[in-house]
């Protein structure tokens, strides 16, 4: 194996402007498909993030401290409907504590408010998001509740919007990968054809196929690792070099930049569609020869 | 070892063997001659396989070779040793590398090729010459790396086809001496074609002649017609 692995790279070596082109269409194949990956997994986070929180709030009167029997009464209106997932109450001590985490920071905003400043409330996921508008006309007809605001449909259009992106991802790759794959027949072809004497005479002294085509398929192997790592090389980078745009709104939602766990992950990801593009298609260019 | 019977390949319109019937037993020296197209290059191309007729059978070693699967050629050639006209050496090896490729491509390990590679170069007479690439080679010389890179497997089968062709006539009958210590030596079952009547005429072997993919004469102690 060695043998063979020294042979295709002292080939490669002998032909640096064929091995450049399939280097760079492989990284380029790889790189977008590295890109697809990483935003389909930021926006799955994305998209966890939003299914978990709440989708409607009650806000109560300002000046009202509602009784358990009246949260009761709310909560048993709505969970009658068969529609809710969960229903949680606020208390004005509860809604502080919140304003408080969430400006922990700035001790200006934190020290004039106290909790009759802020309204109790009541907190509903429903279990379809289409639910959510009659859900909130509900709420709003219960008494004491002053306002209520809820995201429209904010997670089944983000769902659309992921789907789209992974359907547009997984067709851009397709075809950049299937590029990439006759780029790599075509070079690795040029190289059996150029050996057409060498080969025929391995044949003739009682070389398998195995034997003949193994340098060619290292070739393409060597080709797709070579592209996936520099793909992945290039990802890093625009990734640590983008952390801090990104980190301004994706605060609290994703982690940025991503843990090396994942980076290597994608790593090994893309070391095997880069070795599976590139051994095929070396391999389905000596075969090719070899069945002609 | 080697026996045809009713031989038939066409190339197109062209009848390169017609009907052709022999039996060469094993241990032979055999003098395959004609002229250009006569079907010397043919029968030994069926022979080795590289080529399948269009009718008759040729078995190798009782061994129906036109009918053998493809997974089941190397085996067939690792027994059969070839020698051509124009050499087939790999310009970008040298001389050791080039005589050891047969077991190379076998996957035998590396020091038992260093012995075999090293008996056959000390027999054809290239031992000093082991390092240097066929660039630098005479003709003669090529011929015996050719030579030493048939029989490093030790087939039990060596087919020749026109080793002298491309080579003075001194060093044509060389070669063909060569050939014949190896079947004296190895007990090796040697076929060359040629066309040179006094290499031939030289060595008191069986020759067949063929003429227009027939066999015209098959003399036990023949000369060249």
């Amino acid at each position: 194996m060695i043998k063979h692995l020294n042979l295709a790279w002292q080939r490669i070596r002998r032909s640096p402007y064929q091995a450049i082109s399939a280097i760079s269409i492989m990284t380029m194949s790889l790189f977008l498909a590295g890109f697809f990956v990483i935003l389909a997994m930021g926006s799955n986070l994305v998209l966890k993030y939003f299914e978990t929180r709440p989708q409607i709030n009650g806000f109560f009167q300002i000046d009202l401290t509602p009784s358990s029997d009246q949260v009761n009464l709310i909560t048993s209106h709505l969970t009658n409907t068969g529609l809710v997932e969960s229903v949680r109450y606020i208390s004005k001590e509860d809604a502080l504590k919140i304003y408080k985490d969430l400006n922990q920071n700035d001790p200006l905003l934190t020290e004039a408010v106290t909790a009759n400043l802020l309204p109790a409330s009541v907190e509903i996921s429903a279990k379809n998001p289409r639910d959510l508008k009659q859900l909130a006309d509900i709420l709003k007809k219960e008494p004491g509740i002053e306002d209520v605001r809820f995201a429209e449909d904010v997670v089944g259009t983000l769902n659309r919007w992921i789907s789209s992106i992974r359907t547009t991802g997984a067709v851009l790759v397709g075809i950049h990968i299937f590029i990439t794959f006759t780029v790599i027949l075509l070079v690795v072809g040029i190289k059996v054809s150029g050996r057409r004497d060498e080969i025929s005479l391995l044949q003739l002294v009682g070389a398998t196929p195995a034997y003949i085509s193994a340098p060619f398929i290292f070739e393409g192997i060597i080709y797709g690792v070579l592209g996936a790592v520099l793909a992945w090389g290039i990802s890093y980078l625009v990734i640590l070099y983008s952390t801090g745009f990104w980190a301004g709104f994706l605060s609290g939602i994703v982690t940025l930049p991503p843990s090396p766990t994942s980076m290597i992950s994608l790593l090994g990801g893309l070391v095997g569609l880069g070795t599976l593009v590139g051994g095929f298609g070396g391999a389905m260019a000596v075969y090719r020869f070899l069945k002609g | 070892m080697v026996t045809a019977k009713n031989l038939t390949k066409k190339f197109g319109s062209i009848l390169a063997l017609q009907d052709l019937t022999l039996e060469i037993p094993t241990g032979e020296f055999v003098f395959l001659t004609g002229p250009s197209g006569s079907g010397k290059t043919t029968l030994l191309r069926l022979i080795y396989r590289d080529l399948k007729p269009d009718s008759g059978t040729i078995q190798v070693d009782n061994q129906e070779v036109s009918k053998l699967p493809g997974s089941k050629l190397p085996s067939l050639r690792r027994t059969i040793g070839v020698v051509f006209q124009d050499f087939k050496l790999l310009s970008d090896r040298n001389v050791w590398e080039n005589v050891s490729l047969p077991l190379e491509v076998r996957g035998i390990p590396p020091a038992k090729i260093r012995s075999a590679a090293k008996v056959a170069l000390e027999l054809v007479g290239l031992t000093p010459r082991s390092s240097m690439f066929p660039s630098q080679l005479s003709g003669g010389e090529l011929q015996r790396v050719a030579l030493a890179r048939a029989i490093v497997g030790r087939p039990r089968l060596l087919l020749a086809d026109e080793p002298t062709g491309n080579l003075d006539p001194k060093t044509g009958k060389n070669i063909v001496k060569l050939l014949k210590d190896i079947h004296s030596e190895l007990k090796t079952t040697v076929i060359m074609a040629t066309h040179n009547a006094d290499i031939v005429n030289s060595f008191s072997q069986r020759v067949i002649s063929l003429d227009e993919g027939r066999i015209s004469k098959d003399s036990p102690k023949g000369k060249y017609d």
